[in-house]
């Protein structure tokens, strides 16, 4: 990835230029200390005066009135601040008419910057204040006073915290009165820059120690770059917050969220002292020091999955290399491209107004649709569809091109979501909520429709990073997140009745990926490297999800990388210094989930003996229990010598009927209360009963006993017998109660106990005639 | 020799016969002074005229000298200047220098990885056959 620029060869303004901001994706406004507003024509390289401002307005910055406010589009006359050396700001309408001038300021007004939904400006000024601003200028009030100049302010993601310069330190202040302030040190030298991205909530800062550096939003130090050769005069984020620009003496950085650089630029261009990206992400401005306006945009962006390697080779051309063949394809589009995303044998690109879907066989007629509104902001990727994400809301696409689904939820901020906080798979979507992060919204992919009654899925904590699992029926459908302490959650999107179960399966987990064909997770774990071959195990047997995990030692990796992809048996991750590294996964655990999928058992266990790795057997387990196929299971316990577990299954085997079966199933899970409801179903009282004695539930089994009118001595003799057995006495007080009334008699109960298993047997044996009959006719 | 009467009386004839009042002799030196005279203002023009030129010459030769003082200062700056703008330059490449040298540390790290991925692959290749 690298940018290029282009500089004209005379510059436009006499003198320095301050400040740029776009209008669109094609137009630029650019101020100057000449007074003059130029405006830049991207589309027909024209450049033209806009207004002369009066002599004594020096501009310092620019910052047009946001377009979009959440979903709704601002329908407001397009308006911005100017601010100027002279302690005023300006409201200046597109035409150039200054609607508005207050006097704000001692001394310049160094930044001025709308909040995101446009209902507040905020000043910063020489004289050490920052005060907000009403939409129509009138002041709400001084949000600070301090000793020296603020050089830089920068909203925050929800607009209701500011961050700022104030010397060498950066403080982050809510603009509740009380709300507790953050403050650090960021730099050796003065800050000059600062900006806050609101879809990864990072903050970026540039100094006269000519570093800039990278903090997340407590303040921790994310990236500090190199001594570069000159002071940082500017730096912008991309909006999408993948990418963020810096801009110094005759240099032009392009650098990765993590901080490290895609690419230098050298350009002539005196100091850059504003950089500004349009709002889709492809063009960024910079205002230099001699007069001049640099144009650049991002080519040279590449896409891989499998043997395609897909590269930007201009603004509006893709180059397509197959490396099995080196077949070289060219893509050639009307409009800018936007995005692209790469998976699952279909390329999408959005340009500016199009969508255009490629199948990896046939690189020459892609489908192409309209798109309503221009800036696609995310892509995602199932097999069977894809998901578009644009201001206003969230598409489901059919790769024929049909629109499937559209998604409203109440809060929607579809322009602040991003890979991280949405997941989509062949039937699902999911969402984390902004307002509230530890809620995740589910929907039906097909209907758009919210899963399960509306009611989100909620986790304790907020939630960092989601995923969705990609293979598999939709009833089995899983979702893994990771949350604030960096834990890692198990648990499945589709239920019936009770709330399904949140399982941890992982701690200090950085980074995650499912893989594309079957139901295995990756991820980095502390600093190791390591692959879930079966998650859903911790829904059936807890304690095989150790044995099932396979790990890597993570010292080939340099420190938390990240996990871009898991495809077939290939991971790709970045490391922090921006290389990419690959790591194979064993390709027998796919396999082995294929046959799970198609109850392939004989083949799974030849794959087993075949293979003979602990984890396989552990992974066969898990998948033949979750399946019910008690053979298999009882040989994979075996294998891995769990011995408790197979002496289990050969009970469950031996139970008289197959409700009994299913809830000792059940319990072999630790779904307690599943087993219990199934067996009084059946109709299985004594069974229940035993079951919470098992167990050592007494109160349940008497209260079983007591409702039922039955087996209540049975419950008080087990319960004598266990307290005898520890030397207790009894304390419980409706034990205490019943046993007054009844006579244990062990000879008795053991009779009626043999009389219960002896009925429950005859019943079995009669469904089984009756089913056979059935069958037969 | 009789005193002509004419020349007490103050007149005298030249050889044309013409009658004078001024004697020829004084009359002869007078008309010589007059041509020395001449020649002298005729000998100072020629002078001034020489004089002129050649102070014409020298300034002009002044003002070719001045320029050229001139250039030599600038081509002395630009000198100068040319050796700060090859540091700068040089800075410039260097930069773009370390840049691309991580550029290729990056690859290099990326090589390395797939080439551990193709032996890891490789190995497992052969130990399938040869458990097959």
């Amino acid at each position: 990835m690298r940018l290029k620029t282009s500089l004209p060869k005379e510059p436009k303004h006499k003198e320095l230029v301050s400040c740029v901001g776009w209008t669109t994706a094609d137009e630029l406004y650019s101020c100057s200390e000449d007074h003059q507003i130029l405006k830049w024509t991207l589309l027909t390289n024209e450049t033209s005066l806009v207004v002369r401002l009066p002599e004594d307005i020096y501009p310092v910055d620019l910052h047009w009135f946001p377009k979009t406010v959440g979903a709704k589009k601002q329908t407001q006359a397009e308006i911005y601040a100017l601010t100027s050396t002279d302690g005023k700001f300006h409201l200046v309408s597109k035409m150039g008419r200054i609607e508005k001038s207050v006097e704000a300021h001692k001394g310049a007004v160094l930044a001025g910057r709308w909040n995101y939904d446009g209902t507040a400006l905020i000043t910063a000024g020489e004289d050490g204040q920052i005060k907000i601003w009403s939409k129509s200028g009138m002041l709400r009030s001084t949000l600070v006073s301090q000793g020296s100049p603020v050089y830089s302010v920068a909203w925050g993601p929800d607009s209701d915290r500011i961050l700022y310069s104030s010397g060498r330190q950066l403080i982050i202040k809510p603009l509740q009165p009380n709300a507790k302030v953050i403050q650090w040190k960021a730099h050796d030298g003065l800050v000059l820059k600062v900006d806050w991205n609101s879809v990864n909530d990072l903050i970026l800062s540039g100094g006269e120690d000519c570093k800039y550096k990278v903090w997340d939003s407590f303040g921790r130090l994310l990236h500090s770059s190199s001594s570069q050769d000159y002071p940082v005069t500017s730096l912008s984020w991309a909006p999408d917050g993948e990418v963020f620009a810096v801009g110094s003496f005759n240099t032009l950085r392009l650098c990765d969220k993590t901080g490290w650089s895609y690419a230098l630029e050298k350009p002539n261009t005196g100091s850059v002292f504003s950089l500004a990206w349009s709002a889709d992400g492809t063009q960024l401005a910079g205002a230099c020091g001699n007069g001049h306006v640099i144009f650049a945009h991002v080519v040279e962006q590449h896409w891989e999955w499998k043997n395609f390697v897909i590269t930007l080779t201009k603004r509006r051309t893709m180059q397509v290399r197959n490396v099995l063949n080196d077949a070289v394809d060219v893509l050639e589009f009307r409009d800018r491209v936007i995005k692209a995303s790469l998976a699952f044998d279909h390329l999408v690109v959005a340009t500016s107004l199009q969508c255009y879907v490629y199948n990896s066989r046939n690189w020459n007629t892609p489908l192409i649709f309209d798109l309503k509104e221009g800036t696609i902001s995310l892509i995602l990727q199932a097999e069977k569809h894809f998901l578009l994400v644009d201001g206003s809301g969230l598409y489901t696409y059919s790769y024929e091109g049909r629109l499937i689904s559209t998604l409203k939820f109440p809060g929607m901020r579809a322009d602040i979501l991003n890979a991280q906080t949405a997941s989509l798979s062949n039937d699902t979507i999911a969402i984390r909520d902004k307002t509230d992060e530890k809620v995740i919204f589910l929907f039906d992919a097909m209907t758009g429709r919210p899963i399960g009654e509306g009611k989100p899925l909620t986790h304790k904590l907020e939630v960092l990073e989601i995923a969705l699992d990609q293979c598999g029926p939709s009833t089995e459908r899983k979702i893994a997140l990771i949350d604030k302490n960096r834990d890692l959650y198990l648990t499945s999107v589709r239920h019936l009745g009770r709330e399904p179960k949140i399982c941890k399966i992982g701690s200090m987990v950085h980074s995650m990926a499912w893989n594309d064909t079957a139901n295995i997770l990756c991820g980095i774990q502390d600093d190791q490297f390591t692959v879930w071959y079966y998650p859903s195990v911790v829904f059936t047997d807890k304690e095989l999800l150790p044995k099932t995990i396979y790990t890597k030692d993570g010292s080939e990796f340099a420190r938390a990388p990240h996990i871009l992809s898991y495809v077939g048996a290939k991971v790709t991750l970045r490391q922090r210094d921006g290389s990419l590294v690959y790591s194979s996964v064993p390709i027998y655990p796919a396999l082995l989930h294929e046959y799970s999928a198609s109850a392939r058992w004989e083949d799974a266990l030849r794959l087993c003996r075949f293979a003979k790795d602990q984890h396989l057997w552990a992974c066969l387990a898990g998948m033949a229990m979750a399946n019910r196929d008690l053979n298999t299971a009882e040989m994979a316990y075996a294998a891995i010598k769990e011995l408790p577990r197979v002496q289990y299954i050969n009970f469950i085997k031996e139970q008289p009927s197959k409700d009994s079966s299913l809830a000792h199933m059940l319990m072999f899970s630790g779904h307690v209360q599943e087993a219990e409801a199934t067996l009084l179903q059946a109709g299985l009282i004594y069974q229940a009963i035993q079951v919470n004695i098992d167990l050592f539930n007494w109160n349940r089994a008497l209260e079983l006993a007591v409702k039922h009118k039955t087996h209540v001595d049975t419950v008080l003799a087990y319960r004598e017998k266990f307290l005898q057995k520890f030397g207790r006495k009894e304390t419980n007080k409706r034990f205490l109660q019943y046993s007054e009334g009844v006579e244990v008699d062990w000879e008795k109960i053991q009779a009626k106990i043999e009389m219960e298993l002896s009925k429950e047997r005859e019943k079995a044996a009669n469904t089984t005639v009756r089913s056979s009959v059935a069958s037969r006719h | 020799m009789a005193k002509d009467p004419l020349a007490e009386a103050g007149f005298y004839f030249d050889e044309l016969n013409k009658l004078r009042v001024l004697e020829p002799e004084v009359s002869q030196k007078t008309s010589e002074l007059k041509e020395e005279c001449k020649e002298f203002v005729d000998k100072i023009g020629q002078f001034q005229k020489i004089v002129g030129g050649l102070i014409e010459m020298v300034d002009e030769l002044a003002k070719e000298a001045e320029t050229e003082k001139m250039k030599a200062i600038g081509a002395r700056n630009l000198l100068k200047s040319v050796a700060k703008q090859r540091e700068a330059q040089q800075q410039q490449l260097q930069a773009l220098i370390a840049e691309k040298k991580m550029q290729l540390e990056r690859y290099r790290i990326e090589y390395e990885a797939l080439s551990k991925v193709e032996s890891e692959q490789n190995e497992f290749i052969d130990q399938f056959i040869l458990q097959k």
